[in-house]
């Protein structure tokens, strides 16, 4: 039996043993401990994958390019300041960087308006008022989100294309209208038609915070004396304020990065954006201009994210989550509702039904949308007169099936590393048995959020494109498309792998370590079994966005390594124009069934994933 | 059957703060120790270093002959081979899989074929009584059932070992008295050496063979409960252990010197009667040992007291008295007929004297005097 111990002086904490002992002991305890290994190779890894590139691309902005030395009046590989001035101030600066950067802006705004008035009223109209329909309406409005978001640009020209380039007229063309340029390229089209691709993404943030805002909080001003135009001016307004900029923000960021409508709407009247400009700053091998663009557009688009991150900071200091006020309590349109309902019929219809149908049209007619020349020559026929890339309908040869096949091995792998390694992430930095790898971790597998795609994978080519040290030149190959892809998509993956991990929490490992499991089998047996669901979303989600993802791809396939997305691009290049929507569609039609799937299987909502 | 020893164990988490100074600690073969403390003493990072999930900054922690950790000599064994069990206080079952599995698990780590590990299994599952629920999974049971499977968990690999971390911290007041009962069964039936973390006095004063009191990571007391509570090391010890806890009244007045008047120099006028001069820093009297009444023989102090409050819980009193000025309280197992104003005679044989470090001197109890 023990007997009582009372040291007569209070014990001290002795001294810590030397240096080198501590550190044999840690290395003893480490050598059991895997997860400080697995920490340090992510640290390796993302450091190589996400903040390498960037390096790169700001290093070839301001070195010598081999073959520029007589331009630059320097040695290749020198410091220069050559590029910036060419970009910035030379004759030719207009047309390189002032021009595109004026038209990114414009289309900005004006795709953020669009999308603002219809997602904004829409969102409205689903979540506050008696709108007939409008659990259906909630999800129909939804869908332009899930197709590729050049499909909109694809339709528009099979209604509205001139003879101006070359290759099938549209529609109305046809039909001996003439479409002026105006209306069949530049600027306006390539508005409307990304607005009807980014509008879901307006009334998913706006409808979420109208549906969190407590309705007390209304009540208050009215029972107040407010009266309800009041109400809505002075406290609807000013706490839909964040989930409003959040939008606006991301709507501008990603109109920045997008390459495929301006690509198909723009260069034939040579409305020239950011995006494409730098995409033929590459075509070009002006490698130098093209990785001055793509810092720029890295700047903008990390401006425009801390920017959102900034005003969401100051607006949670007194935005108000909403408790069991938050019911549904839906104002009466009365002999409005069903005008109302028309409307978002109306919408559904613009942006869903009347390009969907359009494409479908147009490669089932030989003019466009003349039925009476009915065929399915585009989809199945074995000689297609006149096409000369591509002879046949899209379901014979081996084209179509060979983009398919890269799409998802592509893809897939891309979307598997992605969801592993944030899983993996996410354990290291719930583990935090070092905070300083953790934090790093956290950082740089959100970075690629702040950079858009387009110039991701400029950076990525600048590093990858010839061989350095031990690593080959992998431009060309399907490995850095899966490397890039994987990387693009590393933030969500990371923050849900972090999310998961933070709710299971270290015990079940912890239990599983005690009953005697080596590190291998509490992972085989109890951290991925458990994380399954996770894993599962964590692959679905970036799979589904990577299927539709062009902007990425577009600079890193070859013709051997062509994607779907890159295939359809390349069938509108050479003017085939039927054929080009027929892959559209099988895209829009491949991603749209997965995402609804998703939705039915996994019980989540698009809303959680909108980021991607 | 092992005899855990912990020498000069230290745990820092950087920073200059102490989690656990300088510990020393046996725990004897077969005992039932409970480590006893408030929140934040360092009593579950102790239990979380013999298990091997935190590593001590410095000292040694080991089982009989086999070191675990030796940051000195740099030895360290992980967690998944000390061969211990561990019931942590959320349980930490398995949400993925059965019961039977849950309990299975270990085993299956042991290699153990399957159809000794099924009869293990369901022999662990028996032994607390949820057999009947082995083919449910962990959220379709309640907190005490999921709290038997986690002792199952832990009992079926047989450890010699055995850790609970407050494993009865989230049941309700009547299952709690259920399992306290039961852990103590399960420790005479296996004869396991049990380390047992809680912050709750009663539970370690009720199951524990040895009790480990500790505060600010130090280690304040290490014995027997009847012992901790008959002859606590130190203030600290007097005033957690016990509830309600001792009222422990300085003898020097805050503005220093020594008081003549007042209810502690009453108190010390009576010790010092009884031992000669011990010049007390302050007396304490525990609750239930201030009687009301006239004492039977006149032996012990007494004073009158007036009475301020009356509080019936049942079968006991409470009654909140002043004392030559002082607050106190005692606790009454007989019924307390007197009403607030009323004025009675309270006495007591036992107090406690302690030194101005707060270091227990002696204490007294009716002739006895104990050192």
């Amino acid at each position: 039996m023990a007997v009582a111990t009372k040291a007569e002086t209070p014990p001290s904490p002795p001294p810590p043993p030397p240096r080198l002992r501590r550190l044999v002991y840690r290395l003893r305890v480490l050598r059991h401990e895997p997860t400080a290994a697995l920490g340090l190779i992510l640290v390796v890894l993302l450091a190589y994958l996400v903040v390498a590139p960037l390096v790169a691309v700001l290093s070839d902005a301001f070195r010598v390019q081999y073959g520029d030395d007589v331009h630059a009046g320097q040695q290749a590989g020198e410091w220069t300041g050559y590029y910036l001035w060419r970009v910035l101030r030379s004759q030719i600066s207009g047309l390189l960087f002032w021009e595109p950067l004026l038209n990114t802006l414009v289309i900005a705004v004006g795709t953020t308006l669009f999308a603002l008035v219809i997602g904004g009223g829409m969102a409205w109209l689903v979540t506050r008022t008696n709108v007939p329909g409008r659990k259906w309406l909630a999800g129909a409005l939804v869908v332009p989100y899930m197709l590729p978001s050049w499909t909109f640009s694809l339709a528009w020209l099979s209604l509205f294309k001139n003879e101006r380039a070359g290759g099938q007229v549209g529609f109305l063309q046809a039909q001996g209208i003439r479409t002026p340029d105006w209306l069949a390229y530049g600027a306006m089209p390539i508005i409307i038609t990304l607005g009807l691709h980014y509008y879901p993404f307006v009334l998913l943030l706006v409808g979420n915070a109208l549906r969190r805002i407590d309705v007390q909080l209304e009540d208050s001003a009215r029972i107040l004396g407010a009266p309800r135009r009041t109400v809505v001016r002075r406290i609807v307004v000013p706490l839909m304020l964040p989930a409003l900029s959040s939008a606006v923000l991301l709507v501008v960021g990603r109109v920045l990065g997008t390459f495929g409508t301006p690509y198909v709407l723009g260069l034939p009247a040579d409305y020239r954006v950011l995006s494409t400009g730098l995409f033929q700053s590459i075509r070009d091998r002006s490698t130098g201009v093209a990785s001055v663009l793509a810092t720029v557009i890295v700047i903008i688009g990390v401006l425009i994210v801390f920017t959102d991150m900034r005003l969401m900071r100051e607006h949670r200091r007194f935005v108000t989550v909403g408790g069991k006020g938050a019911m549904d309590r839906l104002g009466d349109l009365r002999r409005w509702r069903w005008p109302a309902f028309a409307l978002g019929l109306l919408a559904f219809g613009v942006s869903v039904l009347v390009p969907i149908l359009t494409l479908l049209l147009s490669t089932v007619t030989r003019t466009p949308m003349d039925l009476k020349t009915f065929t399915l020559d585009y989809w199945f026929a074995e000689r297609l007169p006149g096409a000369v890339g591509f002879p046949h309908g899209v379901f014979r040869g081996a084209e179509m099936w060979e983009a398919a096949w890269n799409s998802l091995r592509v893809v897939g792998l891309a979307s598997l590393i992605c969801a592993v390694v944030g899983l993996l992430v996410g354990y290291v930095v719930v583990r935090g048995t070092a905070p300083k790898v953790a934090a790093f971790l956290r950082q740089v597998s959100f970075l690629p959020y702040l950079v858009p795609g387009i110039a991701f994978a400029a950076a990525s080519l600048s590093l990858f494109a010839v061989a350095r040290g031990p690593i080959p030149a992998l431009y060309g190959t399907t490995f850095l498309l899966i490397l890039v892809m994987a990387v693009t998509h590393l933030p969500y993956s990371s923050r849900s792998g972090i999310a998961a991990m933070t709710q299971l929490g270290v015990e079940p490992e912890e239990a599983a370590q005690i009953a005697g499991a080596s590190w291998w089998q509490r992972m085989r047996r109890i951290i991925f079994p458990i994380q399954k669901g996770a894993l599962v979303t964590g692959v679905v989600l970036p799979f589904i966005s990577g299927l539709k993802e062009l902007s990425i791809v577009i600079m890193l396939t070859t013709t051997g390594t062509q994607l779907l997305t890159t295939l359809s691009i390349g069938l509108v290049d050479y003017g085939y124009t039927q054929l080009a929507n027929a892959v559209v569609l099988v895209i829009a039609l491949v991603s749209f069934t997965m995402t609804y799937l998703t939705q039915r299987l996994t019980k989540s909502s698009l809303a959680s994933g909108i980021g991607g | 059957m092992p005899n855990i020893t912990l020498s000069g164990v230290a745990k820092s988490y950087g920073g200059g703060d102490y989690a656990v100074k300088n510990l020393d600690l046996t725990v004897p073969d077969g005992a039932f120790m409970c480590l006893l403390g408030p929140s934040g003493c360092g009593k579950t990072t102790t239990l979380r270093m013999i298990a091997g999930l935190e590593q001590p900054t410095s000292g040694t922690i080991a089982v009989d002959d086999r070191i675990l950790d030796s940051v000195e000599r740099g030895l360290y064994v992980p967690p998944e081979k000390r061969g211990m069990g561990l019931v942590f206080q959320n349980y930490a079952l398995w949400p993925h899989l059965s019961v039977r599995e849950n309990v299975e698990f270990g085993l299956r780590m042991r290699k153990v074929p399957a159809p000794e590990r099924r009869a293990k299994a369901e022999a662990a599952l028996r032994m607390v009584h949820v057999d009947a629920a082995m083919d449910r999974y962990p959220s379709q049971l309640s907190g005490g059932q999921q709290q038997r499977v986690a002792l199952a968990r832990m009992l079926a690999i047989n450890p010699s070992v055995l850790l609970l971390d407050e494993p009865l911290s989230n049941l309700d007041a009547r299952l709690r008295l259920e399992m306290r009962a039961e852990l103590k069964r399960i420790h005479e039936e296996s004869g396991a050496t049990i380390v047992f973390v809680t912050h709750d006095q009663l539970e370690a004063l009720t199951m524990a063979t040895d009790i480990a009191v500790m505060n600010e990571g130090e280690l304040q007391q290490l014995a027997a409960p009847m012992e901790m509570y008959a002859r606590p090391a130190n203030r600290f010890v007097a005033e957690f252990v016990g509830s309600p806890p001792m009222a422990i009244i300085d003898v020097v007045p805050p503005g220093g010197g020594r008081a003549s008047t007042g209810l502690a120099a009453s108190l010390t006028r009576f010790a010092e009667s009884r031992v000669g001069p011990c010049a007390p820093a302050a007396v304490g009297v525990r609750p239930e040992a201030l009687r009301l009444g006239t004492p039977p023989s006149g032996a012990g102090w007494r004073e009158e007291a007036v009475v301020e409050a009356v509080l019936p819980a049942g079968s006991s009193w409470t009654v909140r008295l002043r004392v030559l000025d002082t607050e106190l309280y005692a606790v009454s197992y007989t019924p307390v007929d007197a009403a607030p104003g009323d004025v009675l005679d309270c006495w007591t044989e036992q107090m406690h004297l302690f030194d101005a470090d707060g270091i227990r001197i002696f204490s007294l109890d009716g002739a006895e005097v104990r050192a």
